[in-house]
């Protein structure tokens, strides 16, 4: 106990959080030995204020630590919310980063090593699509996703989600693909030419989705992709499947396959009784 | 009407029937599945919980027809779902995976959707873990995680696959509880293979077998027909489709007794055994 208190204008202060942050460690710290001082601001205290404080407390406590991927999406001005539905996506998470990562390093390497460039290079641009198509392949997958049934039985629409964890899969391939790109002796061909062919094969994957399971659609559209990539290059001894063309030939397939999706009542909608 | 109505339902994998013209109503309160493995009640629940379409027959939730799509998201604003295996983002806390559950449930405002994240974590006794990440976690408080999301937003209609496997028995007991409270003033339709379960919180029982409803009724009424057909003898009975030998040394029989025999009062697994039991089963002493 101490002779000296708090007189009662500074007890007024500190009860309605007024005044410096020293003034009110300097208040707390006589409060905690002096029980007069104590019992002379709480009447002075205003209880709904106290209750806020306390709820913002506990929130702050209990509130969910991040990831590494969501606080990443943070970063980039995703809402809490929707980052949280994007960070549980099978195809963000660290293990498949690591595998498109190694993947994309492993085509890099080939063009960057190999004698005359052409073969590596080839690989590279066959690979680059594929892998934004494989990853929204699993990116709303139930054999990949472990709360599919429980997300299914949600209200949430599931073609928002689908389009959501598309968009998302597909930013972050194509972000890291167009890095690599740029380190490649061809760069001209490999930093870019590959994007429109990436989004041709994403959304046509998607809108044959409509029809048959994503996983499928992918799979026919990676052979069918790679197939017509190492044909037109042993044919035409070039790159000509990556020229004008060919680059307007997928811009139409991607927005042909765009309006197909949006179009009329989705089957990813209602699929498995979805929304 | 009640809260759920199954007419005729029909629901075939391949070339296996797992629902074979199942009717049966389930009102408030808590009406339990009951059956053996491959009975066809996770495909019900399924088919109630809007995950899972039927071959044919008619199913109404809440009112509301899960064919269409707009019922479909009216039933799913209003239910509570536990699978049978529910999957996690095991690399999430308590807390984030029930609050990703929330966020999917269109829980749009953070804080109220944290203060409704907190009440169920609580309400399953997890509030110590909320911080925990799920793999860390042990069996039976994984499927405590996986209640809590099931009762997010406080759902008109709650179903439960199996919600008592791999608890122990205070846990067993934890969740009768829970369940029980929520059936006063919701529906409330889950599976089990645990008689005691059904015989300790359940206002109705469905006994399914190979697809078909075999019984449907209170638990009182399932017992009732049993009554005359256990007994107690030295040895196991002619007729007992079951016997086993009590901890007094008595033989327990549950089957057609003979005449004069010592009858005692059924319980509800004895009245399920003689609906679905299988003869094969049958333990002699």
């Amino acid at each position: 106990m101490t002779g000296w208190h708090v007189d009662e204008e500074t007890l007024r202060l500190y009860a309605r959080g007024q005044g410096q942050l020293s003034f009110g460690a300097s208040v707390e710290a006589h409060l905690i030995s002096c029980a007069r001082c104590r019992a002379l601001l709480t009447p002075a205290v205003d209880v709904d204020r106290l209750e806020r404080l306390w709820d913002e407390v506990v929130e702050r406590v209990d509130a969910p630590r991040p990831g590494v991927v969501e606080r990443l999406l943070r970063l980039a001005r995703i809402p809490e919310d929707t980052a949280r539905l994007l960070a549980a996506t099978p195809s963000l998470r660290a293990s498949w980063l690591l595998a498109m990562a190694a993947t994309l390093a492993f085509a890099a390497f080939a063009a960057a090593s190999s004698a005359s460039h052409d073969r590596g290079t080839l690989l590279f641009l066959i690979v680059a699509p594929i892998l934004p198509v494989a990853g929204v392949a699993v990116a709303f997958h139930g054999g990949l996703d472990p709360a599919y049934e429980i997300g299914l039985a949600t209200p949430y629409p599931q073609f928002r989600l689908l389009l959501l964890r598309s968009a998302a899969v597909t930013a972050v391939t194509c972000i890291t693909a167009f890095a690599a790109g740029l380190l490649l002796p061809q760069r001209a061909l490999t930093a870019a030419a590959w994007l429109l062919p990436a989004l041709a094969l994403t959304s046509l994957t998607l809108a044959l989705g409509r029809r048959v399971d994503t996983a499928y659609a992918a799979g026919v559209v990676v052979a069918v992709w790679t197939a017509a990539v190492v044909l037109g290059y042993l044919r035409l001894g070039s790159f000509a499947v990556f020229g004008i063309a060919g680059q307007l030939t997928y811009l139409a397939v991607a927005v042909a396959s765009l309006v197909v999706l949006a179009a009329g009542r989705n089957p990813y909608a209602t699929r498995l009784g979805g929304v | 009407m009640g809260s759920v109505l199954i007419e005729g339902v029909t629901k075939t994998f391949r070339r296996t029937a797992a629902v074979a013209g199942a009717d049966f109503v389930a009102g408030r309160g808590v009406t339990g599945l009951l059956g053996p493995n491959g009975a066809g009640k996770t495909t019900l629940l399924r088919m109630m919980a809007t995950v899972l379409a039927p071959d044919s027959g008619r199913i109404r939730v809440l009112g509301y027809d899960p064919a269409t799509p707009s019922g479909r998201l009216a039933i799913r604003r209003r239910l509570g779902y536990l699978p049978q295996e529910p999957g996690f983002h095991r690399g999430m806390t308590v807390f984030g995976f029930v609050d990703y559950v929330a966020i999917l449930k269109e829980l749009t405002d953070r804080r109220a959707r944290h203060d409704e994240v907190r009440r169920v974590i609580d309400l399953v006794g997890l509030a110590s873990v909320s911080g925990k990440r799920i793999r860390a976690l042990s069996g039976g408080m994984r499927r405590r995680v996986a209640l809590a999301q099931a009762l997010l937003g406080d759902p008109e209609l709650v179903i439960l696959d199996e919600p008592t496997a791999g608890l122990d028995p205070e846990l067993r007991l934890r969740f009768r509880e829970i369940v029980s409270r929520i059936g006063e003033d919701h529906t409330v339709v889950l599976s089990t293979h645990q008689t005691e379960d059904v015989a300790a919180v359940c206002h109705k029982v469905v006994v399914l077998n190979a697809g078909r409803v075999r019984f449907a009724g209170t638990p009182t009424a399932l017992i009732e027909r049993a009554a005359g057909r256990v007994w107690l003898d030295s040895a196991r009975g002619a007729g007992a489709r079951l016997a086993w030998r009590n901890g007094d040394g008595r033989v327990r029989n549950v089957g057609d007794a003979p005449p004069g025999a010592e009858s005692i009062a059924p319980t509800l697994e004895d009245a399920y055994l003689l609906l679905v039991g299988d003869k094969d089963l049958a333990v002699t002493s």
